[in-house]
């Protein structure tokens, strides 16, 4: 194991995971390439939703459901797609008693242009949550008072999105996502939704961020296998960027090549040899 | 009686509770089961009456984001 390795745990609720990348599972297009992404990305955890039986296809879900537990992944139910604190209190007990997990991605969506998380149902929503036991994992925006009440209300975990869901455009406001970051520093904060490329994970982790949920992004990539190892060594290459901690960004050149002793340096020649 | 399961109208003979109503609706497992937007525990089933127009969700896991 090489120096730091050891102290670089990714903690969640007490559970320890070795990766800080988390994955969605809609939007591919066959089973066989979700399976192939998961196997390919060795997400920490892998999100899922519920959803009414269809009668035309009822056994959907026991398939569905083998299927994620092939995978041997944490599963990290969402409450996708709910406008009110009831109704995500609801599904998170649908989803509790399915998939036998207090663990729960609280989404309550407050705006259908932009799908931004509402942020008063948000808060009242995990408040109940965490009373019945739950350990909620909020979808939230990098507003700090969001943040701030969010984390009074018994929240472990933050999880800020970098845009709009499904949007691909990357973080848009950087400064109140490392604001975020420096004035929470000992919550893990999770990046989710927004995010497009590989670089834009790579950099949010170079922020100091603990990880990163995304999904569209590899599902709709050309190449979703190919894109989840991408996003996978990003989100490594830009963890150990920030523990290694980035040199400070200077306002002049610096040559990084050294000066002593460069050929042909005037200075450096005897005064008798030098040509008249 | 009528009961709305899963957004549409089902006539049923009288089932009086959510385990009489899955006997005959037979859901295949794993699901989880809400009555009028409440969630309903696997062990409150059996107790758990059902009148008429009653909105029943049964839901089953799916893909997710």
């Amino acid at each position: 194991m090489k120096t730091g390795e050891i102290e670089d745990q990714f903690i969640l609720f007490g559970q320890r995971f070795t990766s800080r990348l988390l994955l969605g599972t809609a939007r591919y297009q066959s089973p066989r390439q979700l399976t192939d992404a998961i196997e390919a990305a060795n997400p920490a955890m892998v999100t899922v939703s519920v959803r009414r039986q269809l009668s035309g296809a009822k056994d959907a879900g026991k398939t569905f459901w083998n299927l994620l537990r092939e995978t041997r992944r944490t599963i990290l139910p969402n409450t996708a797609g709910c406008h009110s604190a009831r109704e995500a209190v609801n599904t998170a007990c649908m989803a509790r008693e399915l998939l036998e997990t207090n663990l729960i991605k609280l989404e309550v969506i407050g705006d259908e242009v932009n799908l931004q998380p509402d942020p008063f149902s948000l808060v009242e929503a995990a408040t109940e949550l965490i009373e019945l036991g739950f350990q909620v994992l909020p979808y939230c925006t990098e507003d700090w008072v969001l943040c701030k009440r969010l984390m009074d209300a018994g929240c472990e975990v933050l999880m800020p999105w970098a845009a709009p869901i499904g949007t691909g455009q990357g973080p848009r406001n950087p400064f109140a996502l490392r604001e975020l970051r420096q004035r929470a520093p000992h919550i893990p904060l999770i990046i989710d939704a927004g995010i497009g490329l590989p670089s834009q994970a790579c950099e949010v982790m170079e922020w100091g961020f603990d990880g990163v949920l995304l999904n569209t992004a590899v599902s709709r990539a050309s190449d979703p296998v190919r894109m989840a190892v991408a996003f996978s060594n990003a989100v490594e290459a830009g963890r150990s960027a920030f523990l290694a901690g980035p040199m400070i960004v200077q306002e002049r050149a610096v040559p990084s090549t050294p000066e002593i002793g460069r050929p042909f340096l005037a200075d450096s020649y005897p005064l008798a040899s030098r040509t008249p | 009686m009528s009961v709305i399961v899963n957004g549409q109208a089902l006539p049923l003979s009288e089932p009086e509770t959510i385990a009489s109503l899955l006997l005959i609706l037979a859901p295949l497992p794993p699901f989880a089961v809400a009555r009028n937007e409440e969630f309903v525990p696997r062990t409150a089933y059996a107790e758990c009456r059902i009148y008429p127009g009653d909105r029943i969700d049964i839901v089953h896991p799916t893909v997710g984001g």
